[in-house]
């Protein structure tokens, strides 16, 4: 048996196999949602719950009253846990959260925050 | 001046209302890009899931109103409802989530008071920390000088529209303040409820008459409220 002979046979298995996969992959729905949660939008932030839990926490942290702290941008990591970028009264922090509102960090970022940012811009 | 007609100030309320500020919110949203702080301004569409195709489906206007037209009532998920909210806030702060299009009310022992609402369509979304500075029942709206200028409809409303069910600002108007100046931004109601779920605003928040009637009768004047919006082109109070 030649080489192409004894490959010929493995070509249509592998499209047999992608074929099926696409098949089930097509046959495989979104869980259903409570009612309640029916809606949602393709931009993923974190709860809102859990990204003001960050930004007491960022209070804290930056020693700066709640009312100077405010969640700017947040993103869901894995299963369990969300990230939440915060600018603390011009200083960015980031705070790693879980979805059962344990707040697992809080650090500055690597980033001005958008207050100094807007001071620089001024100048 | 709560539970007291009031006059409007100019409002950049409504759908396609005033460009007040225009200029100033893409200028923000273009510094904001460039100086790379981590909120882009990617815009999201709202989307529901469909029972019968068990697939989540895009939401916008068009689908919305359909959707009103034959339920006479937005999906489930945007009616007003009671759920649990992990907060140190105090009960009667009122957190706003412009990406998911609700509004909270914090309650005691962990709830929230949860509606659904319209926000500031693209370019116009908004974030801070503001507060309730006065409400108003059925409360007159007065069409931006821009919108009066560009729109035949709105020149006969120069001089402010009296409240009614036809109203932009709808059944009841919180004014949220910045310290003690007018942020031009509202809660109201709206004569339009298909668009409850959806960024349709000039940057007020808009909520079903029902749903503002309420929120207003539990509110008080002073209320801290909580505006959040990933890819604001603007920022107020902080």
């Amino acid at each position: 048996m030649s080489l192409r002979q004894f490959r010929l046979p493995v070509v249509p298995a592998t499209a047999g196999i992608f074929m099926a996969s696409l098949t089930l992959a097509g046959c495989v729905s979104s869980p259903e949602p409570e009612p309640q949660a029916m809606a949602r939008s393709s931009q993923q932030t974190a709860p809102a719950d859990l990204q003001l839990l960050c930004a007491s926490a960022a209070a804290s942290a930056a020693e700066a009253g709640s009312a100077r702290v405010l969640p700017v941008s947040s993103r869901q990591l894995d299963a369990g846990n969300y990230q939440v970028d915060l600018d603390a009264a011009g200083k960015r922090m980031s705070c790693i959260v879980d979805s059962e509102g344990n707040v697992k960090s809080i650090q500055p970022s690597g980033n001005g925050g958008r207050a100094e940012v807007a001071a620089e811009m001024a100048n | 001046m709560t539970g007291k007609k009031a006059m409007e100030t100019r409002s950049p309320t409504s759908s396609g209302a005033g460009n007040t500020n225009l200029h100033r919110r893409i200028l923000a949203a273009v510094l904001l890009v460039a100086f790379g702080l981590g909120t882009t301004p990617t815009y999201a569409e709202t989307q529901i899931f469909d029972p019968q195709t068990r697939k989540w489906v895009k939401y916008d206007r068009e689908a919305a109103r359909k959707y009103f037209s034959r339920n006479k009532q937005p999906p489930e998920a945007f009616r007003r409802q009671v759920v649990k909210f992990r907060t140190a806030e105090e009960p009667g702060t009122i957190i706003i989530d412009g990406n998911q299009h609700f509004l909270y009310l914090v309650q005691p022992n962990h709830q929230a008071i949860r509606y659904g609402i319209g926000v500031g369509r693209e370019g116009f979304g908004w974030a801070g920390i503001v507060r309730v500075g006065r409400t108003a029942e059925w409360p007159t709206w007065t069409p931006p000088a821009e919108m009066v200028e560009r729109d035949p409809n709105a020149r006969k409303w120069a001089a402010g529209m009296p409240g009614g069910p036809d109203n932009p600002l709808g059944a009841r108007a919180l004014y949220l303040y910045e310290g003690d100046q007018d942020t031009i931004y509202r809660i109201h109601g709206t004569p339009e409820p298909w668009t409850i779920g959806l960024d349709v605003s000039s940057g007020c928040i808009r909520m079903n008459n029902d749903d503002v009637i309420d929120l207003h009768s539990r509110v008080k004047v002073g209320a801290k409220v909580v505006v959040l919006m990933q890819g604001a082109a603007l920022y107020k109070g902080v």
